[in-house]
Order: structure tokens, then C-alpha cells, then sequence
């Protein structure tokens, strides 16, 4: 059996990223990451292959020659292999999803496929869904739990206000996977070593019969939130200041 | 010349630095020192699990393969996040030694359980009264038919009470060249007696006493009398990992102290404004950057076989000195939040000082220099 994971490269959530125009200044970046909801997809991925046996998990991913280094941690994870669409142009989660659709039904149509079920960049929420639309998949986000069955996926999928859907997916199925499902591995040292021998596949997008043309969603604009201004400093000895915090706590924020 | 670390070299630095980000936040940290031993069993078995313990040992004995320069990549990291613990003294000094040091029979019987968690060591050389020469050796192993008793006492082994062996210097015979000897102890032997020493550091460090503590002949590192050779190693390794540690730990005193001067505001302007602080934290960088060269110039001559004792002492002299200077002037430049043992600084200083003074202070060091350039 064969399951793809699709991955991300983001920037490191601890990064300071300098909004640039309509994007943000990628050389600013000082570190890039595997999105940290597809760490959790490639996670369920190898449990599910370590669990099996006869199971080889793929990563797949595109972008800029950067992004080879997300898929060092996919196979240091457990991977087996990758498949990288190699692309400078900036594409939207429409474009993304007919790409990595292509590149998997190229390979060979898998029976499943994980992503994670937001990436913390952009926020599009979008990928998972398309792909599975241009697959002809089942797809379920924002799954907290899965097991794999002969009748295919089985899984819970967060509803907000903590109720959650129980649903079986029929294979293929598009599975995104959300915080909690599990918690990643470190990579091994020596996992992390042999993770350099694994095969990577270059693919050009061009190469890929995919729709051409610009996105169809641009972003205009990034904007750093405003500074808060908001706040009042009590000044004074805490003999004083004490009382009145309680008397503004309890009766203006009515919080105490 | 290419000083940059290598792609392999570099993954580990970014793996170890990933789990110990995870793993040992400050709070992590403070409840190992607080704790009884000083020794977290989970955390080990996780550092294991990764592969951390078997860096630099043979492939062969469940190790990665790479060399003593890559452990110092990795307890360079390990002193970035102020990581205390048995790991320094099990794989740097006693690991090591059994590689270079130890029979075939020593390799299989100990580098695999270290590598997989399920051993720890600690390196027994210091006694009372007596310096960082460890050729003055005066606790003492006597032969009777065929075991060794020993007798003496040894002070400041760290992690003895979480050890499950000791690698203990003795004197089998007169003199340095030919009377010294290592031996694997077995810290359940009777005769064997712990008791912790209170000190400034992090480090739970302890005196044990030997009293009458049988030891089979197998259990000698290597051959009788070949304890100067050994211990000059393990000296000398012990010294320029405890540079890398050093400098881990000086680079995240001057990460944070930048940080702060960047946001800390006093007089209406970022206290980084004023030239006083900016010069302090360049001369911090300066400090920092000399002691990760003068180091791993030391860590790769001992890595690539050359003789390095002179490079390591420099090293030693050096970065002790250094790394003290990037700590006092970290404390500066947070003012009196640095004072505070809330404040993370104080975690790096004690930890600083207490490696400063290991294997040999700067001033004894500074001897070794000078006698080795012919005064």
C-alpha cells in the first residue's frame, strides 16, 4: 500500500517575519520548517506503516530549491521517499492542489493520502479539500483520530465547542489531520543519517499537466497588527494601588 | 580553509538543539538540579532512544560512527540549554576512554549498554589536596591473587550516585610513568561510599571513598600501568568539551542580552542605544567568537589524532576566562532582573564557573602553555 503525505515549508514560528509588500522578506527568514500540522500527518503516516508492515510512505511537496529541506525531516521521520515540484512562481491553494493532484496520480493514485489541516502561514485551509476534489477522494479536516480499516479511513473530525464528527472514509481518501492526533517524533540521529540516501524526485511544475495561468487569488497586502495601546499603569505604593486594582477588577472588568 | 561545520555535523547540531528546545525548557533544568540525584531517567532514555549517547562511538557498538568532533557539536548545544546530568561525564571522558583505552571484551561489555541508555559512568581522578595533575595520584590499588583492592578516596565525581560504574584512577606502582592504572569500579562494590559535595554549580559532584573494594583483573581499562597515558586523554578531552560547553552557553548569555537590550527601555530609549551596553555586547561577540575557534581548533587536532596539548590548554585558558567575561557582562546588561535567581542568567554562570574551574583552571593552564613554549 502506498500513502502520500503532502508537506509544507513555513517559516519558523519563532521567526520575526518582516512584512515585505504582499508578502514577507523571505531572506529575512532565519529558519525554515516542516509546517507543524503536517509533522503530525507524517507522524500518523509512518505509525500507520510501522504498524502494517507492507506500507511505503511518500512525501510530497513544492516550491523554491529551499524546500528540499523539509522533506530531510519527512524521511528522517520515516519516509521513504519524496517527490519535490520544483517552482519559483507563487501559486494559490487552487494551483497548489491541481500540482501535487498531478504529481500523485502521476506516481501512482495512493489509497490514502494525509496533509496537515492548516499550514501556519497562510492560514488557507484550502489544499486539503481541492486535492481531494481533484482526485475524486473522500476527505474529512480537522481530524483528531484515525485508524485504518478494510473498509477504509475511520476517523474523528473536530466540530468546535468539543464535539466531533465520527466518519469513514472511503478509499482514496484525503485525511487532515490537526493537534493532538499524536505527537511527533524526533528524527534519530542515525534515522537523520540515513534519511541522505533516501531518493528525492525532482519534478518541474511545467512538467506536470496542470492548468496554466496566473492565480486566481493574489495577496495584496501583510500587515503586522497594531501595537496595543490599551492598558493602565497604576502608580503609586502598593498600599494603594492594590485596593484600587481589586475595586477596578471587580467593578469595571468584572472579572474577581 | 573551510571553518564551517559540515552538512553532517550540522544535522546533528539542529537535531540536538530541536529536542533539547523541547525537552529542557528553564524550569526542566531547575527541578534536575533540585532533585536527588540530578539524573531524569525519562529524559535519558529519550536522549538514548535519539541516539545521543552514541555520537562518537563505533557503529559497531550501536553507535553513529562520527568522532569526538561531532560530541562537541552536540554538548556545545547540550550548554546552550544549560543541560546538566551524567551525559558529559558517561560519554566525553569514560566512553572515550574505553574506546581508545579498553579491550574488546571492555568495548562490548560497556559502549553498547551507553549508547542505548542502559549504563552510566563517571570518571573518578581528583582527590583532596591535590591538583589538576592527575600523575600525583595517591589513592592506591594493591594486587592480591588476581583481584585489586583499593583504598583511597577521589572528590568532585559527578553523578556518582546515578552511576552505575566508575572509571577510577589508582596507583598500582611508583612513580607516573608506569604506576598509574584505570579501573571500571562497580559503584554497588562494597566499600564503595558516596557523599555529596555542596558547590556553586549545577552539577551534582560527590566524594567517594574507597575501602578495601575488591576488583577483578578484567575490570583494569586496557593494562596495568597504562593509567598516565589514559588520563592525559581523558584531561584532555575533558578540557576541550568543557570549552564547547562553554561557548554554548556564552552564545545564548549573548542571544538573551541583546534581546534585552533591544526591548528593555530606560532614560525613553532601548538601553541597546547607549554605547556603554553596545560595547559591552560587542565585546561579548568578540569574547565568544575567539572561544568557538580557539576551541574546535583544540576539539579537531584531538578528533584528527595530532598532538593537541598545548592547543587544549590554550583553549582552556583562554574561553574560562572569556566565557566568565560574556557572563559578567550578561549580568550587566540585564541589570538587576540578571541578579535574580528567577532570571535564567544566574543558571549560566554557575554553570560557567563550575566548567571554568574543571580540568584545570585558566591559570593552571596558562602553566601548561608556558612550560610547553619553553619557559
Amino acid at each position: 500500500m502506498k500513502i502520500f503525505v503532502c508537506i509544507k515549508q513555513v517559516p519558523d514560528t519563532e521567526a520575526k517575519i518582516a512584512p515585505d509588500g504582499a508578502g514577507i522578506d523571505e531572506l529575512a527568514v532565519e529558519k525554515w520548517i516542516l509546517n507543524p500540522y503536517d509533522e503530525f500527518a507524517v507522524e500518523e503516516a509512518v505509525r500507520l506503516k510501522e504498524a502494517s508492515g507492507d506500507i511505503e510512505v511518500v512525501a510530497v511537496s513544492l516550491g523554491p530549491e529551499r524546500v528540499k529541506g523539509v522533506f530531510q525531516t519527512a524521511l528522517a521521520m520515516g519516509a521513504d521517499r519524496g517527490i519535490h515540484i520544483v517552482t519559483n512562481d507563487p501559486l494559490d491553494p487552487a494551483q497548489v492542489a491541481e500540482a501535487l493532484a498531478a504529481a500523485v496520480t502521476d506516481d501512482g493514485l495512493p489509497q490514502l493520502i494525509f496533509t496537515g489541516t492548516v499550514a501556519i502561514d497562510d492560514c488557507a485551509n484550502q489544499v486539503h479539500l481541492r486535492l481531494a476534489h481533484n482526485l475524486g477522494a473522500s476527505a474529512a479536516i480537522n481530524v483528531s483520530s484515525f485508524s485504518w480499516t478494510d473498509e477504509g479511513a475511520e476517523v474523528f473530525s473536530e466540530a468546535g465547542n468539543g464535539s466531533r464528527n465520527r466518519l469513514l472514509l472511503k478509499a482514496p481518501a484525503v485525511v487532515a489531520v490537526t493537534r493532538g492526533i499524536n505527537k511527533p517524533r524526533y528524527p534519530t540521529l542515525p534515522n537523520i543519517m540515513k534519511a541522505k540516501k533516501k531518493e528525492v524526485r525532482r519534478i518541474e511544475l511545467d512538467a506536470l499537466e496542470t492548468g496554466s495561468g496566473s492565480p486566481a487569488v493574489e495577496i495584496t497586502a501583510i500587515e503586522a497588527p497594531e501595537e496595543f495601546t490599551g492598558g493602565t499603569i497604576l502608580e503609586g505604593e502598593s498600599a494603594d494601588t492594590v485596593p484600587e486594582l481589586v475595586d477596578r477588577l471587580h467593578n469595571e472588568v468584572r472579572i474577581v | 580553509m573551510d571553518l564551517r561545520l559540515s552538512e553532517d555535523q550540522k544535522m546533528i547540531r539542529e537535531a540536538a538543539r530541536d529536542f533539547l528546545e523541547g525537552e529542557c525548557p528553564s524550569s526542566f533544568v531547575r527541578d534536575l538540579e533540585g532533585s536527588s540525584t540530578g539524573h531524569d531517567p525519562h529524559l535519558w532514555q529519550a536522549m538514548a532512544e535519539l541516539g545521543l549517547m552514541g555520537v562518537s562511538f563505533p557503529e559497531e557498538y550501536g553507535g553513529l560512527g562520527k568522532g569526538f568532533l561531532e560530541l562537541c557539536v552536540l554538548i556545545e548545544e547540550m550548554g546552550r540549554f544549560r543541560l546538566t546530568g551524567p551525559f558529559f561525564t558517561t560519554v566525553a571522558l569514560c566512553g572515550m576512554a574505553i574506546i581508545r583505552f579498553g579491550t574488546q571484551e571492555q568495548k562490548s561489555q560497556y559502549l553498547g549498554p551507553i549508547a542505548g541508555g542502559e549504563r552510566i559512568m563517571a570518571y573518578a581522578a581528583l582527590e583532596p589536596g591535590r591538583s589538576w595533575d592527575t600523575s600525583s595520584c595517591a589513592l592506591r590499588a594493591e594486587e592480591d591473587d588476581g583481584a585489586w583492592i583499593l583504598n583511597g578516596v577521589k572528590i568532585f565525581v559527578p553523578y556518582a550516585e546515578a552511576a552505575d560504574d566508575l572509571l577510577v584512577l589508582a596507583r598500582t606502582g611508583e612513580g607516573s610513568e608506569n604506576g598509574l592504572t584505570l579501573f571500571i569500579v562497580d559503584t554497588s562494590d562494597p566499600g564503595v561510599s558516596l557523599k555529596r559535595l555542596q558547590t556553586l554549580g549545577p552539577e551534582h559532584q560527590y566524594e567517594v571513598l574507597f575501602e578495601d573494594v575488591s576488583v577483578q583483573g578484567n575490570r583494569i581499562l586496557g593494562a596495568p600501568g597504562r593509567g598516565l597515558e589514559a588520563s592525559n586523554m581523558v584531561s584532555q578531552w575533558g578540557a576541550a568539551a568543557k570549552c564547547a560547553q562553554m561557548v554554548g552557553g556564552a552564545q545564548r548569555v549573548l542571544e538573551m542580552s541583546v534581546e534585552y537590550a533591544k526591548e528593555r527601555v530606560q532614560f525613553g530609549k532601548p538601553i541597546g542605544t547607549f554605547q556603554a551596553v553596545q560595547h559591552n555586547c560587542a565585546n561579548m561577540a568578540v569574547d565568544l567568537d575567539s572561544s568557538r575557534f580557539i576551541s574546535y581548533e583544540a576539539i579537531w587536532r584531538l578528533e584528527e589524532g595530532l598532538e593537541a596539548a598545548t592547543e587544549v590548554s590554550a583553549a582552556k585558558a583562554w574561553v574560562s576566562d572569556a566565557c566568565s567575561r560574556v557572563c559578567r557582562l550578561g549580568h550587566g546588561v540585564h541589570g538587576a532582573i540578571g541578579f535574580t535567581m528567577e532570571h535564567d542568567m544566574q543558571l549560566y554562570s554557575r554553570h560557567c564557573k563550575e566548567a571554568e574551574l574543571a580540568f584545570g583552571d585558566a591559570d593552571w593552564h596558562r602553566e601548561q602553555v608556558a612550560r610547553r613554549i619553553g619557559l
